[in-house]
């Protein structure tokens, strides 16, 4: 055998392998732009939009509770220090970010079904040209938005999770109360869904600092 | 596969040519907009879009218009609504989808089919419209007198949609907005101070807004204006000194009055002026001199300083400034050299004005001086208004900035300033626009004549005159043709030439400018009838010749009385008066020479006889009748009128000087003559030496003597006929001084019947100058044979 012959085939061995991990460097570079420009691009929008409305759907909620405890009478204050069951909790839980998303999404679904219940509860006891119903409907209709956009920060987030449920986990609604339980349970389900939505901006606030979309690169 | 395809080619022909013509499916909606407006303090959730159609609607086949509006993310359906105009509007929820996006399109269908527009994706707030800012206030600081601090609120929450803003501003009067930087108004403000302001000066304000994110949103309405005046400041411009010299009431004395306007930048309200007026000779009064505080005018821009009465040789220098409420301006000043030293000052050069588009522009030329000019001063004097305006130094053509009037005539004067002192003007008049004269000139007749009169009219007074006169016509007619003369603009008379006499004439002047005319009213005149003068050279000449004549009269009267007494009144001596004298028939008749002692003249008549051949020569020869004066003491009656000499009386033939006793005597005939007396008592009768030859004695009558008398052998049988045909006459003379001499002549005296044609003619009474004029007619043969020869002593 002759060793030349070796050691030609062994450097175009050489070469033809410098060749294909170079190409396959590039092209790995190349989708990890992509990839990170898409993300960017599907990360930052809905997360700042979701940021935005949370932010206007907590302080929305603040005038919300003085417009309803000013339309429900005397000792409207105290309606709201009463303790009531079954009201869904207003913080977020989970460990990772894709937890406590789906946390914010679930709770924002239990929320909407207690403020449907409140909303109810409020036409009978308002009159149609009351301000509180409007306010309850802009809230309610806001609230709605958010949770698509929470889905939909989800989803761009964590593409490769499965998506979030809309009709979420089944929520205890309170038995049917009179008006003085009405009042008190109304009160009580807008200022824990005012701190709800306050942990919720919170937290989009922090996920936005942390410039989660970018990282992920 | 092929087959298939012809058949479905086939049914869509069918298809196309069973429906009407001219239908195709639906165009595709194009340039879709669509905004959300404010409502209150939200967004309101009724969107509205148009967009273009493509093709038109048919009443066949009908166009529909579908509008979509998906919010994103969002699993529900769009909203839509349908129509078949170009606009709509759709509700979108409860409310406005803030932070959240929207899918809008438009889909056209029609029978045929449809088309979707070119879907509009975008935040929200891309559509939104909201309200201007409300409640816009401004505020001024009086630390701050170029600075306005302007506030609004907008009822929109910023949580909600936050804003970006823009304010415009501008001068109270102005028409150009001066627009702030949109980097100065960053997003989410409620107030913003504007700067670089003048003091005391009103500006107005405007604000708008719109989305904050860059791209998205429309910008609102601007804001109602809101004004504001900024503070006031020290002035910081000077005053502006003039003055107006006018004749002083001594001699040699000018009359100044200091004028001046507000400063430019005045700042503020001037309230007062301080003047101060220096001669330069004079020392300092303590060190500094006075000043006089003036308030400012209440009326009009133009602050009436002091008046002064400055001497023609003498200089002042005057200072002034002006104080407003937060302080005093610089000093502005003005000098003024004495009257003899002006001219060291030069003036401009080729001043030039004329109006150009409604102004009135000035140029000039630099004045020819060494000097340095600061300034021009530009002044401008109408009817009660005077103004001036400072130009710089390097100015040559300006346009007057003040207001001027039109039709009134300015006085343009533009003055070079030599570092404060005043240099000699150059004056112009000038109109910004000429019209035509308010008056009429007023056409009187100065003088009027036969073929000529003089027209004079009065110049237009100078506020009536509303531009330069150019020139004036004269129209005069007499009633047929209308006659017009031009004459330059200064004149104001004219004589009319050519005219007829005694003719009335209509005239009229009229004035003209370069911007019309006015006529004057008509004033009538008649020429006169005779030239001036004529009249009275004819009455004088006819008074002149009347008098000639009557003077000539007189003096032929004078002159030739004898003749006309003769003629007219013929001396018949009285036979009764007559005396016998001595008569010698060849007593030759010698001249004698007149006596000295102014003896009365005894003259010898002679008489015209009609016979022409009254004359014989025989008696020529015999008798020789001597002219001039006869003087004698004695009186002598009865020979030629001597019954009527009552005075000398000369020879009336004069014509007969030196001619033939024949013509002597042709046209006279003596009748009788004088017996000269002894010789001395006659003067000038030469004696005779021959001796007398014997005397007869005949009667001193004038009459010729009859043919029987003179011959009284031939005449004899005649004789007895004349006498029986001519009776004696009485004497025609009669002279009561001598009733002798009167008797004598009226012995000799024979009937004058020696003109064949009667008495008639002898006696009637003769004109004057007819007995020059009586020639001798052929007087029959008779025993009347006149004289010839002369006078035949008998």
């Amino acid at each position: 055998m002759n060793g030349h012959v070796k050691s030609m085939n062994f450097q175009q061995f050489m070469e033809q392998a410098t060749t294909l991990l170079s190409l396959l460097l590039v092209m790995a570079v190349d989708s990890t732009r992509a990839v990170a420009a898409s993300r960017n691009q599907q990360c930052g929008n809905p997360l700042q939009q979701t940021l935005k409305l949370s932010r206007l759907i907590q302080k929305e909620s603040v005038d919300l509770i003085k417009t309803y405890k000013a339309s429900q009478g005397e000792m409207s204050d105290l309606f709201c220090k009463v303790s009531v069951n079954n009201i869904p909790d207003p913080n977020i839980s989970g460990m990772e970010h894709s937890k406590r998303i789906v946390s914010i999404y679930t709770h924002l679904q239990d929320f909407l079904l207690h403020f449907n219940r409140v909303y109810d509860q409020q036409t009978d006891l308002q009159s149609s040209t009351s301000p509180l119903l409007t306010e309850l409907e802009i809230v309610r209709a806001r609230s709605i938005y958010l949770g698509e956009l929470i889905n939909s920060l989800y989803q761009s987030l964590f593409p490769n999770l499965p998506v979030l449920d809309p009709a979420g986990r089944p929520t205890t609604l309170p038995p049917p109360q009179n008006v003085f339980q009405q009042k008190v349970y109304g009160c009580v389900v807008l200022k824990t869904y005012k701190e709800f939505l306050l942990n919720v901006f919170q937290e989009l606030r922090t996920l936005k600092k942390k410039k989660l979309c970018i990282r992920r690169i | 596969m092929v087959c298939a395809r012809v058949l479905q080619l086939l049914a869509l022909a069918c298809l196309g040519s069973a429906l009407p013509a001219r239908v195709d499916v639906p165009g595709k909606p194009e340039n879709l907009s669509c905004e959300a407006v404010q409502q209150k303090q939200y967004i309101s959730t009724t969107f509205s879009c148009e967009w273009q159609t493509v093709g038109s609607q048919t009443a066949t086949v009908p166009t529909s218009y579908t509008l979509y509006t998906a919010v994103l993310p969002g699993s529900g359906q769009p909203y839509s609504v349908t129509t078949q105009k170009n606009r709509t509007q759709v509700k979108l929820g409860d409310t406005f989808p803030h932070y959240m996006t929207l899918e809008v399109w438009v889909e056209a269908h029609n029978k045929l089919g449809k088309i979707e527009s070119e879907h509009l994706k975008e935040d929200s707030g891309w559509f939104v419209k909201t309200d201007p800012p409300s409640d816009v206030k401004v505020f001024s600081e009086k630390s701050f007198p170029t600075s306005l601090l302007i506030n609004w609120t907008h009822l929109i929450p910023t949580i909600r949609l936050k804003l970006t803003y823009r304010i415009r501003y501008r001068q109270n009067g102005t028409q150009n907005w001066t627009p702030v930087p949109l980097g100065d108004t960053a997003s989410d403000i409620k107030s913003f101070r504007l700067q670089d302001l003048q003091p005391y000066q009103v500006y107005e304000i405007q604000v708008s807004c719109k989305n904050a994110k860059e791209g998205h949103g429309y910008w609102s309405d601007w804001s109602t204006i809101v004004t504001k005046r900024t503070p006031e400041a020290r002035p910081t411009s000077k005053p502006d000194l003039w003055r107006v010299i006018a004749e002083g009431d001594g001699k040699n004395e000018r009359r100044v009055q200091f004028i001046c306007k507000d400063p430019v930048l005045a700042n503020g309200r001037i309230v007062s002026f301080d003047i101060k007026i220096q001669d330069p000779k004079d020392k300092v009064k303590n060190g500094s001199l006075e000043w006089k505080n003036i308030p400012r005018s209440s009326q009009g821009k133009i602050t009436d300083l002091k008046q002064i009465d400055l001497a023609d040789q003498k200089s002042v220098r005057v200072y002034i400034n002006a104080t407003n409420s937060v302080g005093k301006s610089d000093e502005a000043s003005l000098f003024i050299l004495a009257k003899a030293r002006e001219s060291e000052l030069a003036p401009v050069e080729e001043l030039k004005v004329f109006p150009h588009r409604g102004q009135l522009w000035l140029e000039w030329k630099p004045p020819n001086s060494t000097k340095l000019v600061s300034e021009y001063v530009v002044e401008w004097v109408g009817g009660a208004q005077i103004d001036w305006q400072k130009e710089k130094r390097n100015t040559t053509h300006t346009a007057i900035k003040g207001h001027l009037d039109k039709f009134v005539c300015y006085n343009v004067s533009v003055y070079p300033i030599y570092s404060g002192w005043i240099g000699k003007p150059a004056r112009k008049e000038a109109y910004l626009e000429q019209g035509a004269p308010l008056e009429a000139p007023i056409v009187r007749l100065h003088k009027a004549g036969r073929n000529q009169a003089t027209l004079n009219w009065t110049e237009i007074s100078q506020g009536s005159r509303r531009g330069f006169i150019t020139n004036y016509t004269i129209f005069y007619t007499s009633g047929t043709e209308v006659h017009n003369i031009t004459v330059p603009a200064n004149t104001a008379s004219y004589t009319l030439t050519s005219l007829s006499g005694n003719t009335k004439y209509d005239t009229w002047v009229k004035a003209s400018t370069i911007g019309g005319s006015k006529i004057s009213f008509n004033h009538s005149f008649t020429t006169l009838r005779y030239a001036p003068g004529e009249m009275e050279f004819i009455v004088v000449g006819v008074s002149l010749g009347f008098l000639f004549i009557v003077v000539m009269t007189m003096l032929l009267c004078v002159y030739k009385k004898d003749v006309i007494k003769e003629n007219f009144w013929p001396q018949i001596p009285d036979p009764g008066e007559s005396t016998i004298g001595n008569w010698s028939p060849d007593y030759p008749l010698k001249a004698d020479t007149p006596r000295e002692n102014g003896l009365s003249g005894i003259s010898v008549l002679d008489m015209d006889v009609c016979d022409g051949k009254c004359v014989f020569e025989e008696d020529k020869a015999s008798l020789s009748l001597k002219k001039g004066k006869y003087l004698s003491e004695e009186h002598s009656s009865g020979i030629g009128g001597s019954s009527c000499m009552s005075s000398p009386r000369q020879s009336v033939s004069d014509s007969d000087e030196g001619g033939d006793m024949a013509d002597t005597t042709a046209s006279t005939v003596q009748y009788s003559s004088v017996v000269p007396a002894p010789p001395s008592g006659y003067k000038g009768q030469t004696p005779n030496s021959q001796p007398q030859q014997a005397l007869f004695s005949r009667s001193e009558s004038t009459q010729p003597l009859l043919d029987c008398e003179e011959n009284p052998d031939v005449l004899q049988q005649e004789g007895s006929r004349q006498s029986q045909r001519s009776p004696p006459r009485p004497p025609r003379f009669t002279d009561g001084a001598d009733p002798a001499g009167i008797a004598e002549q009226q012995e000799l005296l024979e009937p004058l019947d020696f003109c064949p044609l009667g008495e008639d003619s002898e006696q009637a009474t003769p004109v004057d100058g007819q007995a020059a004029d009586w020639l001798p007619a052929a007087a029959p043969l008779s025993s009347y044979m006149p004289q010839l020869g002369g006078y035949r002593p008998q």
